[in-house]
């Protein structure tokens, strides 16, 4: 057991990064986001972490310092928010394609227009097919246990991948919430120090990110591809041992919340399922079966698990908190991504789509209710009139 | 199809919702809710704290919010983003009484702490429809101790200058006074200035006061802003004036004119960031919809002809 305080999303991510005690970390401001960068500055200036803190002068520029720094052998911390996030894109690619464990935290935050500092999970998922490991913790003290856990899997020799670790923004980084800080010394126990497998050095050069002929393209893709492909595995085995270090215990991809014998569930991933949470339990008080599967990996897609766990429901109302204007179905890329996974099951789990909290508004309760008795309407009836709704507009 | 609002009440909730003014008083607003939920927690409460993310607090003197909730259950509201029906407000900064709808939500039998030295039946005055509110506690904090102003603790990220060595610890004490929703020992076990937190516990001036029940308020709806709203959200390009940042109420002191001692120099007009002075043959005149307060132009008058009276000095 460590120190219990109550701290925001954005210092509990810092904390992280201190236990993990990173080399080099690059900052360049926005909100919600910033808070992580302030509180790691203070650390270093204060002398409780020894690592290089460079300011970008951009997003670009940040991901490219903790790539070269990746590169020369350091373990590298860095994060954005909003249009931030989607500044550094051209950089996402090219770390986990050299196959840099590059760890960044993003603050969602929507998107530009309007200049609107509330969240959306649009930035983040916009960079989901980079390659990067990525997953949405749902409280300050998820924010922290996700950075070590993926600071961990990101470097396994079996995977080597980049790894974005999302929190809402302002839902998680600014409200304060309990967090148990552990102690260091649990902390080197569980995560090994970082090994990269080729060290820029002076004294055997290299040239990585080289101009390759483009017969070497399949081979080099499907080496990522089978990376991406060994990170389930390796979530497992490190949250078994995250679970004995620390005593808490997480299932890798999905929190099944009052599901046992439920008939519907919403399914979604982030700060508004607590929320939704909240209200499944309520409506139980009533004896509806209604239940929550909370997404906690999104990349890679835990497909299996869910053929596996989700295809027992009458029926599955995603929400999407991000717009994805255009898409297949008219809700959002969770909503997509579901439908696929569970494609094979045809007409007996019901699907239905939820686009709800865009540009940082709430998921009221009663939204959730609303969602939650349309879910039961299609289960009953069998009928799926609309395959989204955008709230509160449609539904 | 909507629940009624029944199904998700948290009765053992209690909400706290301070005011404040923008840089100069965050930290202070900060303390008093984080102050209040420690504690709230020593008690063994279920307690959450955070500031209002959309209020804008890199505006110096703009009106901005910080929060707390306590329960005696685990709080399922917890990523309701602001405090919709409080049973405590604080004002860090009397002036906070006028142009600032302060009260909005207080839930029946609500409590009113403001930081002042003036009486309770003049910051009543100002108040005009108290509402729910039931108990008005005055109280001199800023005659106790000494504002922190600090950036530290910004954004959600550690403040590592203490909590409650300022205003916050005086007024958390008011609070507890008129309230006793925490032991005064538990409060002094996490401010910093215990001494001046009893001291504003004994020097709070309670007034219990008839409440009258407040009107309902109906907001605006996404649908209306739907309808509302101009083709891809365009904003029209105020000339003169803009209705969407309507300044007044961040202003403490009132900028007045001596016009014996104005040589007419323009000099307040060129510098004035708001662009509220305008010239006229008696001198300047101050768009008071828009001043907010700063005293940049009291401070650039050659001839000292203009001086800075507190806000509520002033009826209008
Ligand atoms: S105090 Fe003076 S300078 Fe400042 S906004 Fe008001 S009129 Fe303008
Ligand atoms: S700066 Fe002073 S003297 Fe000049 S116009 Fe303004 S009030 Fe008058």
């Amino acid at each position: 057991m460590g120190k219990v305080r109550r701290i925001s999303g954005c210092v509990a991510a810092a904390n992280a990064v201190k236990l993990a005690d990173v080399d080099v970390i690059c900052s360049y401001p926005i909100r919600p986001y910033t808070g992580i960068m302030s509180e790691l500055a203070r650390m270093v200036a204060d002398g409780e972490l020894d690592a290089e803190f460079i300011h970008g002068e951009g997003e670009h520029a940040q991901l490219s310092v903790v790539y070269g720094a990746s590169a020369a052998g350091a373990r590298t911390f860095t994060g954005s928010s909003g249009v931030g996030v989607t500044y550094a894109f051209e950089v996402y690619s090219p770390i986990s394609g050299e196959r840099l464990p590059v760890q960044m935290a993003i603050g969602d935050r929507t998107l530009d227009p309007p200049g609107d500092f509330g969240s959306e999970h649009t930035d983040a998922e916009c960079c989901r097919d980079q390659g990067w490991i990525q997953g949405w913790a749902s409280t300050q003290q998820e924010v922290l246990d996700m950075h070590l856990i993926y600071y961990r899997v990101g470097e396994d020799p079996r995977v080597m991948l980049p790894q974005f670790v999302c929190q809402d923004g302002y839902y998680i980084t600014h409200i304060l919430g309990e967090v148990d800080i552990p102690d260091p010394s649990q902390v080197k126990e569980f995560l090994p120090p970082y090994k990269n497998h080729h060290v820029l050095d002076p004294k055997n050069p290299m040239i990585i990110g080289a101009q390759i002929e483009p017969a070497m393209g399949p081979p080099l893709q499907y080496q990522r591809y089978q990376a991406m492909q060994a990170v389930g595995q390796v979530l497992r085995e490190a949250h078994e041992e995250f679970a004995r270090i620390f005593g808490r215990r997480y299932d890798p991809f999905l929190e099944e919340y009052l599901t046992e014998d439920a008939e519907v569930v919403i399914f979604g991933q982030g700060a508004h399922m607590v929320t939704a949470k909240a209200v499944a339990a309520r409506l139980r008080n009533l004896g509806e079966k209604v239940g929550v599967v909370r997404l906690r990996t999104f990349r890679p897609f835990p497909t299996e698990e869910i053929r596996r766990r989700m295809s027992r429901f009458k029926a599955i109302g995603v929400l999407d908190n991000s717009v994805n204007f255009g898409i297949s179905c008219n809700g959002g890329v969770l909503l997509s991504e579901l439908r696929a996974a569970l494609y094979d099951f045809g007409d007996k789990v019901k699907t239905v789509g939820f686009v709800a909290g865009l540009g940082g508004e709430v998921v009221t309760h009663d939204e959730f209710y609303r969602m939650f008795r349309k879910i039961q309407e299609i289960a009953k009836t069998g009928k799926v009139e609309q395959t989204a709704y955008w709230l509160p507009f449609e539904l | 199809m909507s629940t009624g609002s029944n199904l998700f009440a948290e009765p053992g909730l209690q909400q706290i919702t301070v005011w404040a003014r923008g840089v100069v008083m965050n930290k202070d607003a900060r303390d008093i809710v984080v102050a209040l939920a420690e504690a709230a927690a020593r008690e063994g409460k279920y307690v959450q704290a955070w500031e209002n993310y959309v209020d804008l607090p890199d505006r110096v003197y703009v009106p901005v919010r910080a929060y707390a909730r306590i329960s005696t259950d685990p709080i399922e509201s917890k990523y309701i983003y602001e405090n919709e029906t409080p049973d405590i407000i604080i004002l860090v900064e009397e002036t906070l009484v006028k142009g600032v709808p302060v009260l909005r939500g207080l839930r029946k039998g609500g409590v009113l702490v403001v930081n002042t030295r003036r009486s309770p039946e003049e910051i009543l005055s100002f108040l005009g429809d108290t509402g729910n509110l039931e108990t008005l506690v005055t109280v001199d904090a800023s005659s106790l101790s000494t504002a922190v102003t600090t950036l530290s603790g910004a954004e959600g990220a550690t403040d590592a200058t203490g909590i409650g060595a300022g205003i916050a610890a005086p007024l958390a004490g008011a609070v507890v006074k008129a309230t006793g929703i925490v032991s005064l020992e538990n409060l002094a076990a996490v401010v910093k200035n215990p001494e001046a937190m009893r001291r504003g516990y004994e020097l709070a001036r309670v007034t219990r006061l008839e409440t009258k029940g407040a009107a309902q308020e109906v907001a605006v709806s996404a649908g209306e802003l739907l309808k509302q709203l101009p083709f891809a959200g365009t904003v029209p390009s105020p000339v003169s004036e803009n209705e969407g940042m309507v300044t007044g109420n961040w202003r403490m002191q009132r900028p007045v004119l001596d016009q014996e001692a104005c040589t007419s120099c323009d000099t307040c007009w060129i510098y004035c960031p708001d662009s509220c002075i305008t010239r006229t043959d008696e001198g300047p005149t101050f768009n008071l919809k828009y001043c907010k307060g700063c005293g940049i132009c009291e401070e650039v008058c050659p001839s000292g002809a203009i001086s800075l009276v507190p806000e509520l000095n002033f009826k209008d």
